[in-house]
């Protein structure tokens, strides 16, 4: 069984987690890149369309829009200090989510599901750069390891389904990912988004801007653009099982610092940056190897941040009113 | 603790398997307390794969305390085909007991996981702490990370609600009440009855594997003893290994020779070496459980496998098999 639409007919592609980041990046790329081919039906999904924790509401959707394909990136998901207070919450609904999905696409006979991990759900204690093989190498960092088993789960799930039916799902491993529609939220969000608001409002307020933790964390960061052009060429192409990395090489690895410094500078902020080194940093580093990738599409070109930043930010402030915060 | 709740009820899943059935005997001959109630559920009452079916089970009995035993168990062979069926069913069953536990306010779950579910590649003796250090064997990761996320949802629960629920190791459990399967059955119990049929039927002693697997087997009256000290005692959010220790790990071929006297069996033994060994080793540290208890004293081996047989062999036609 491959992954081409010539068995089952043209592919219809349920996109869960529809309405997020990486959701609306693909819906982005389908629409004004041309990335669907004909007669290609995308269906994107938003927790108002079914709530995916429940088994039966998972399985209506599937009734209705009867997909070929899945990409599955429905998940409850939160910043650092989030995960920290509710680990019990991010394990058992993000479980939920996962099996009912993955079950109900197995029962309605999909071809392929590509769901959507994350490099935060690597084990803490690891030599670097971390690759694909070794997700499972050890615990996940505490503050958030009931998210990262969570994830860890799908690629269990994937293998299992593999060795038990012949099923070919599989998973991507974005490092961090950024764009519009992105949660900018300062107390729930990711580090880029959070920076770009606070600094949004630092300008606007004109007082100084106070960046959370000692700005000396390492971080790949992944334009969700981009990622949204591998996801469907994972989609399409990739026939793996064992998940693949989407990330930004080695040498594009960049501290907190400088993320910040290009938000400054995107968003011409001028007032004083403050480290609070009392907030945690998270992981320090977590550099990832991205030659699985390479090997694939050798040629395949990154946005250079600066413009993806400049990109995101230009769609903050144009749509600061309606952008979720 | 009693205090603040009235006296304990004790709900015991899976209390009709092997260890639940243990637990009920050490429970009626001493181990259990005045005014204090013991409920065995087994999945003929309660389809524990059910959220439903679980939340009427905790409605009917409303426990103070559960010790959490149920799960799709299987040997070797029948892990390695079904790996996502006893991750999806364990799971279930697993999130609905502990989720019901805390809607119920169960002051104290006891879980129980295996060593078998521990990292492949790892140094010995394994402890407490090495739980999720690596992958599981590749023949029963289904099961392994179904039975690992209980420890999982243990300490989330603790983090986001303070509950102290535990769970505890055993290595190989052996003992009446055991499913004696040849098929799907545990190494022990496959030998039990293996012998039992060989003699019967004047056969040579078919034993899968070389023999020289090393395990070291806990009795189930032992077990069942320590289980209902953890459940009293232990209060510990980090599981506890309940083992003999390292000095009496025994090959496969240890227990064949017991099993053979167990029945007084005269004919040939023959190592089929064409089958999986399984694991070669688990060996577990009991240091955390005699660090508590410094003088148990576990039933000797070959008093315990000969109680096995004689039960075996008195209860053949209702042993499950």
């Amino acid at each position: 069984m491959n992954g081409s639409a010539g068995s089952v007919g043209p592919m219809r592609v349920l996109v869960t987690g529809g309405s997020g980041l990486v959701g609306r990046a693909i819906e982005h790329v389908i629409k004004e890149e041309s990335g669907a081919r004909e007669e290609e039906t995308w269906i994107f999904l938003s927790s108002k369309d079914a709530n995916l924790m429940s088994a039966e509401e998972t399985r209506a959707v599937f009734q209705k829009h009867r997909p070929t394909h899945v990409i599955h990136l429905a998940a409850m998901v939160g910043g650092l200090f989030r995960n920290m207070r509710q680990n019990l919450d991010f394990w058992r609904n993000n479980v939920f989510i996962n099996d009912n999905v993955l079950q109900a696409a197995h029962e309605f006979d999909v071809v392929k599901v590509v769901s959507c991990l994350s490099t935060c759900i690597f084990p803490d204690k690891t030599t670097y750069p971390i690759d694909e093989t070794m997700i499972h190498s050890g615990p996940p960092h505490e503050t958030n390891f009931g998210y990262a088993y969570a994830k860890r789960m799908i690629d269990v799930q994937n293998r299992a389904l593999f060795q038990q039916y012949g099923r070919r799902y599989t998973a991507v491993i974005p490092t961090n990912v950024f764009g519009p529609h992105d949660n900018f939220n300062i107390e729930n969000g990711h580090v880029l988004p959070g920076l770009i608001h606070k600094t949004y409002l630092a300008k606007k307020e004109g007082k100084p801007l106070q960046v959370w933790g000692s700005g000396r964390a390492l971080r790949q960061f992944i334009y969700s653009l981009d990622l949204a052009r591998l996801f469907l060429w994972v989609l399409r192409e990739y026939d793996e099982v064992e998940p693949i990395i989407l990330s930004v090489g080695e040498e594009d690895e960049v501290s907190i610092k400088f993320a910040a410094d290009a938000v400054v500078e995107a968003l011409g902020f001028e007032g004083d940056v403050i480290f609070d080194t009392s907030k945690a940093d998270g992981q320090f580093k977590k550099t990832a190897s991205n030659a699985k990738l390479r090997k694939y599409l050798p040629d395949f070109e990154f946005t250079p941040f600066r413009a993806a930043i400049k990109e995101t930010c230009d769609w903050f402030v144009a749509n600061y009113d309606s952008a979720r915060k | 603790m009693d205090g603040s709740v009235g006296p304990m009820r004790v709900l015991v899943t899976g209390g009709s398997g092997l260890v639940g059935r243990a637990i009920e005997r050490v429970v009626k001959e001493g181990e259990g307390r005045e005014g204090e109630k013991w409920i065995f559920l087994s999945s003929k009452e309660a389809n524990l794969v059910s959220a439903e079916e679980t939340r009427a089970a905790f409605e009917k009995h409303r426990p103070t305390h559960v010790i959490h035993l149920a799960a799709m168990v299987g040997g070797l062979y029948r892990n390695m085909r079904q790996n996502l069926d006893f991750w999806r069913n364990n799971v279930h069953i697993n999130d609905n007991v502990l989720n019901m536990s805390h809607e119920f306010g169960v002051v104290k779950v006891v879980s129980c996981l295996s060593t078998c579910v521990f990292p492949d590649k790892t140094t010995y003796p394994i402890d407490e702490t090495m739980m999720h250090n690596g992958a599981p064997h590749d023949s029963n990761y289904g099961y392994a990370y179904a039975k690992r996320m209980i420890d999982v949802h243990n300490r989330a629960l603790f983090q986001q609600y303070g509950r102290k629920y535990t769970a505890v190791i055993p290595t190989n459990m052996f003992g009446a009440h055991d499913n004696f399967n040849i098929e799907d059955g545990h190494v022990m119990p496959g030998l039990i009855h293996k012998t039992y049929l060989a003699k019967k039927e004047g056969k040579p002693l078919q034993v899968w594997g070389s023999g020289r697997a090393l395990r070291q087997f806990i009795y189930s009256l032992d077990l069942a003893r320590l289980f209902v000290w953890v459940l009293r005692e232990y209060d510990e959010v980090e599981p506890i290994i309940l083992s003999v220790g390292e000095e009496d790990e025994l090959t496969v071929k240890d227990a064949v020779d017991a099993v053979v006297e167990g029945f007084g069996f005269k004919g040939e033994v023959i190592y089929d070496t064409s089958k999986s060994d399984g694991q070669i080793k688990k060996t577990a540290n009991n240091a955390k459980l005699r660090k508590y208890l410094p003088d148990f004293k576990f039933t000797p081996f070959k008093q315990a496998v000969k109680e096995t047989c004689d039960w075996f062999a008195a209860n053949y036609d209702s042993a499950r098999k």
